[in-house]
């Protein structure tokens, strides 16, 4: 018997071994370096709360969290309605081809984020883009779609929401199958219309589902790095500067205590806004 | 709702959909089979075809090295995720032993830590061990990561004890009854899991673009980024056509072996993404 008690420490032994190594060693030098002033070469400086207050009052760091809370409220509402209508839709048992728009509708979330910011930084070029071409085509005038800080925003949300909203359409429509058709059929006896269903019925049974997405988006939307990196490089003036890449101009940098200190507050952030938004979406009857 | 049978506007809805999806790729993959000038000159027709783009793209850019360290980071990294997730898995689903409540909760708690504060000290850690611009850099962390264990813990889980303790009776050794019973039984999840890994390694960017700076190492989607910023570079150039065909070859290139596996594989492709939401 000895293997039978033996044998799940060694079943385990890998991850542990991986997660000590590249989790908790680097968590505790990293805790510890946000405590210190170290530009990468020479001795570490124990500066105390400095980093932490450095970029508390730092215009800089509050603009980063600035543009990525405008990157979430022009995402995670669009992409909750748009992913429910989609998967409202979907759901009918009588749709015919519903195997093809499915795959329609995911294949954005399988291309490389890389490949397809280049694509954007193409399609969207002010002056030989094909969106000017088409809005010149029908007489109005160049956008600056990634030069105005107006529009950099919603067009690197443009890129995200075109990325991923197939993703929750398909989360969704796992909510929603869940829900028995005799539940719908009850209810249309009882002589429910169509839109009461809708709210009474299909919102609360799907709204475990939408927790789950706002959450996932809400840490993406704050980590999100690849897209201003690839096709603004943060500009223009900053404008497209997320937290996410804010935390990596510090690499370039080399202020790596900053840089620390710096994703200690990102987690935190991110953690609490997880926690708000699981609290805002729990079931109404569900205590824990 | 009730099923009723969706009418011409329900349709209308779907087929818009489907085209804002899918037409970006279309673009994209369509454009870079045009003469470059054409690209910008006329965006939106097609007339003549040609590989040019192509060929003037594989001689000015390293896109065979990143396929290749792509391939052998996916080989490895998806090798190891596949064989120790499901070993792990099996322990916390299987067994009853000392501690294991607590070892869950740590892969719980991973399971939670964002990717981004890491970056930072698993850099140094690599620079530390003189890891930076090495294939161990870009396999080793994440290699084993909790998300997969969680998974496979609740997909282990549902197989009947009945059935490992007819192998234990058998005499199957431990890691016997993993192999011979458990890895059969769960087939379809360890499908799934395949696939999403593959998604994942294969799109990773975050930290092939930390951990590794030179051209030996770059990994397929570190290649295609470095494309754009010559682009971004390139903004007065005389052949900024030329530039942008060259771009888009090497982007079709690097999405359609994805897309070609989830169109043949999508019933895995979709378990793998709901497989996710059940940690919600």
């Amino acid at each position: 018997m000895r293997s039978v008690r033996l044998s799940p420490y060694l079943f385990i032994a890998p991850f542990l071994l991986v997660f000590a190594a590249f989790g908790v060693y680097p968590l505790i030098y990293a805790l510890q370096l946000s405590f210190m002033r170290w530009r990468g070469a020479g001795a570490a400086r124990w500066v105390g709360l400095d980093n932490y207050l450095y970029l508390l009052t730092s215009p800089e760091f509050w603009a980063s969290l600035g543009n990525s809370a405008v990157m979430w409220l022009l995402i995670v509402p669009i992409q909750i309605v748009a992913g429910l209508g989609g998967a409202v839709l979907l759901a009918n048992a009588k749709l015919k081809l519903r195997g093809l728009f499915r795959v329609a509708f995911i294949a954005p979330f399988v291309t490389p984020l890389v490949a397809m910011a280049q694509v954007w930084i193409v399609v969207f070029d002010q002056d030989y883009g094909l969106i000017n071409y088409a809005l010149n085509l029908v007489g109005l005038p160049d956008v600056g779609w990634l030069t105005s800080t107006v529009w950099s925003k919603p067009t690197l949300a443009l890129l995200f929401l075109w990325k991923t909203t197939g993703f929750a359409i398909i989360i969704l429509l796992a909510g929603l199958q869940a829900v028995p058709g005799a539940v719908y059929e009850a209810a249309a006896l009882d002589g429910a219309s169509r839109w009461r269903q809708f709210w009474s019925i299909t919102v609360p049974l799907v709204r475990r589902s939408m927790a789950f997405l706002v959450v996932v988006q809400t840490l993406a939307v704050f980590q999100m790095f690849a897209e201003p990196y690839v096709v603004t490089e943060g500009g223009p003036y900053g404008s497209t500067t997320t937290a996410g890449l804010y935390l990596y101009e510090h690499i370039t940098a080399s202020d790596l205590g900053t840089g620390a200190a710096n994703s200690f507050l990102l987690v935190l952030l991110v953690f609490g806004l997880s926690l708000v938004s699981v609290r805002l979406l729990r079931p109404k009857d569900e205590v824990s | 709702m009730t099923q009723t049978r969706p009418g011409p506007v329900q349709y209308a809805v779907l087929v818009l959909l489907a085209i804002a999806f899918l037409y970006p790729i279309w673009w994209a993959v369509s454009s870079s089979l045009k003469p470059a000038a054409e690209i910008i000159a006329s965006p939106l027709s097609i007339g003549e075809l040609t590989l040019d783009n192509y060929r003037a793209m594989f001689a000015d850019v390293p896109i065979g090295t990143g396929f290749a360290n792509t391939a052998l980071v996916l080989v490895v990294k998806g090798a190891m995720t596949m064989f120790f997730c499901p070993l792990a898995g099996y322990a916390f689903a299987k067994y009853a032993f000392p501690g294991k409540n607590l070892l869950f909760g740590v892969v719980l708690l991973t399971l939670m830590l964002p990717t981004l504060v890491l970056i930072i000290p698993l850099l140094l850690e690599m620079s530390a061990l003189g890891w930076v611009n090495t294939y161990q850099a870009l396999i080793l962390p994440g290699s084993v990561d909790a998300f997969s264990i969680f998974w496979m813990r609740q997909t282990i889980a549902a197989i009947p004890d009945e059935l490992i303790d007819a192998g234990r009776v058998d005499g199957a050794g431990e890691f016997g009854i993993f192999a011979r019973v458990v890895l059969p039984v769960i087939r379809p999840g360890l499908a799934a899991l395949a696939v999403l890994t593959t998604m994942n390694i294969y799109n990773d960017f975050v930290w092939p673009v930390v951990a590794v700076n030179d051209t030996a190492h770059q990994t397929l989607q570190v290649v295609l980024s470095t494309l754009a910023q010559n682009v971004t570079g390139n903004r007065i150039g005389a052949d900024f056509a030329t530039v942008w065909g060259e771009l888009l070859a090497a982007g079709s290139i690097a999405l359609l072996p994805l897309l070609v596996i989830f169109v043949l594989l999508q019933r895995h492709f979709i378990n793998g993404i709901l497989a996710g939401s059940v940690k919600g």
